[in-house]
């Protein structure tokens, strides 16, 4: 069990988020070059590049209109991407060599990081459930995927101070890695990639056609 | 009302309008809500949240994205009662939502999609219906603005001498449009224009057709009428070889 969750299943997400984000890309550029047309004819590099730029690094009225959710969300987004791309550097070496458990390694910054991982995602449930605007768009969906994304930190953490039970623990939090893995290319989490695509459409739509900023 | 509506026509609008970035705005919004703010609607109504842009989108377009079209007429009624009652499709929100959803454009096709229906709010059928009659939204007869015209050039050359309002006149650098509504209710501003052409000495004409550069069926979504209201000012300026076209503030 834990051997198959470690080693083809672990592969399967590999390949399904990878292969799925580029069926995803290439689905979408195909379908805009018979029905986007508009958006080749005004596309700009320079605005495109401008307008990411801008909502990538918190250079924008709405970063500054509400900081106390944008704090939160970009600590939520660096420690998504960090806390896993460190941790995984550790695995892969564990991979190769057979040697080294990773899960026994001294941790301490990555254990108190999923910590705070794990508060901002509850800030971002209950910003949901109690901001009025959120709440209203909000759906099943938006508090699940949270969810999801939450449980590998979550069993991580139970997993590294062997509460419960570990083994438990360890299969769930690899599970959990991977469903979120194979999730991202077919739901919203698909914005780690369409995020480029509809910031470099709306930059240079409002930047090229009449000189006005998205930001 | 409790006419049945024609949900084949509905679900081809549909597709026809889910391109790349339909598609793409469709699945990326996070619902996150930040472009609430954004939004005059929102703001003047006690942060109501059922005036903010993403839930008006989800609550018109979306839903009949999800229904695949198959909606009622009180579907569409209600729709009316946003797109066009709870929204100016100005645009604002696309500019602080963090993946750019041009959510005007979104709450515009669902306009379109209930004008194929019939659902659009009676001044704008009005005004369609004069677009098609006379070419301009007041429904005003080729004679009448002539006569506007050449009565504001009379009174107003009486304070200016040898003011002119040059019609359908040929090459001139700027062929000058107005909005239907001043030859209708405040004649004087054409002869504020002209008065403004003559001391400045710019070689400009108005036409006698395509004059009007309202469009107020691209603000019902009647994508045909739209068309042809465009098309009639580019037709009258390519008539007149003008090399440009100055429309009314
Ligand atoms: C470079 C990659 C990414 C970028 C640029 C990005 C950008 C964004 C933006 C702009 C939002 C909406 C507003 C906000 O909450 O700030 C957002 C929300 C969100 N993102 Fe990302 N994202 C990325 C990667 C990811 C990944 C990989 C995941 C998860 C697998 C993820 C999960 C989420 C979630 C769950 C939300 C909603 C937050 C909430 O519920 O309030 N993001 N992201
Ligand atoms: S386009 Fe509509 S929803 Fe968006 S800001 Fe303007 S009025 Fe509000
Ligand atoms: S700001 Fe954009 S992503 Fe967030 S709710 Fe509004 S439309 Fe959706």
């Amino acid at each position: 069990m834990y051997e198959f969750i470690r080693g083809p299943l672990l592969w399967v997400a590999f390949i399904v988020f990878i292969a799925g984000l580029i069926y995803r890309i290439a689905a979408l550029v195909n379908l805009s070059l018979k029905k986007d047309q508009v958006v080749y004819d005004h596309f700009s590099t320079s605005w495109a590049l401008r307008s990411i730029f801008h909502w990538l690094l918190p250079l924008n009225r709405t970063v500054a209109q509400y900081p106390v959710y944008s704090i939160m969300t970009y600590a939520f987004h660096i420690l998504l991407l960090g806390v896993p791309i460190f941790l995984l550097a550790h695995s892969v070496l564990w991979y190769e060599s057979w040697q080294i458990s990773w899960w026994s390694l001294p941790e301490d910054v990555a254990d108190y990081l999923s910590l705070l991982m794990l508060a901002l995602i509850l800030f971002l449930i209950i910003r949901r459930m109690v901001a009025p605007y959120a709440r209203i768009v909000t759906t099943a969906a938006d508090y699940l995927l949270l969810v999801v994304v939450a449980l590998p930190f979550l069993t991580g953490y139970l997993a590294y101070h062997q509460w419960i039970n570990y083994h438990l623990m360890v299969i769930l939090h690899m599970l959990s890695g991977e469903l979120m893995l194979i999730l991202i290319p077919f739901t919203k989490l698909s914005h780690m990639i369409f995020f480029f695509f509809s910031r470099a459409h709306i930059g240079s739509e409002f930047g090229e056609r009449r000189g006005t900023v998205t930001w | 009302m409790g006419e049945p509506v024609n949900t084949e026509v509905i679900k081809e609008r549909l597709d026809a309008a889910k391109s790349a970035r339909m598609k793409m705005w469709l699945e990326l919004c996070a619902h996150c809500g930040l472009c609430a703010e954004s939004c005059f609607f929102y703001l003047a109504h006690d942060k109501d949240p059922t005036y903010m842009p993403s839930y008006k989108v989800i609550k018109t377009l979306g839903e009949m994205y999800k229904k695949k079209g198959k909606v009622s007429r009180e579907f569409l009624e209600e729709t009316l009662d946003i797109a066009w009652g709870k929204c100016t499709v100005c645009r604002r929100c696309s500019q602080f939502c963090p993946f750019g959803i041009d959510m005007a454009l979104m709450i515009s096709t669902a306009r379109g999609i209930c004008n194929t229906q019939g659902v659009v709010p009676e001044g704008l059928q009005k005004a369609v219906a004069n677009y098609w009659a006379e070419g301009n939204q007041m429904a005003m007869t080729k004679e009448d603005w002539l006569e506007t015209c050449t009565w504001m050039e009379s009174e107003t050359g009486e304070e200016i001498a040898g003011l002119k309002i040059p019609m359908d006149k040929e090459g001139a650098n700027i062929m000058y449009t107005v909005n239907a509504r001043e030859p209708m209710y405040y004649p004087q501003d054409i002869g504020m224009a002209a008065t403004i052409f003559h001391i400045a000495g710019e070689d400009w004409t108005m036409s006698s057709e395509g004059w009007d550069d309202t469009n107020l069926a691209m603000f019902a979504g009647d994508t045909k009428c739209m068309t042809h209201v465009v098309k009639q000012t580019y037709d009258a300026a390519i008539r007149l070889k003008a090399k440009n076209i100055a429309i009314t503030e």
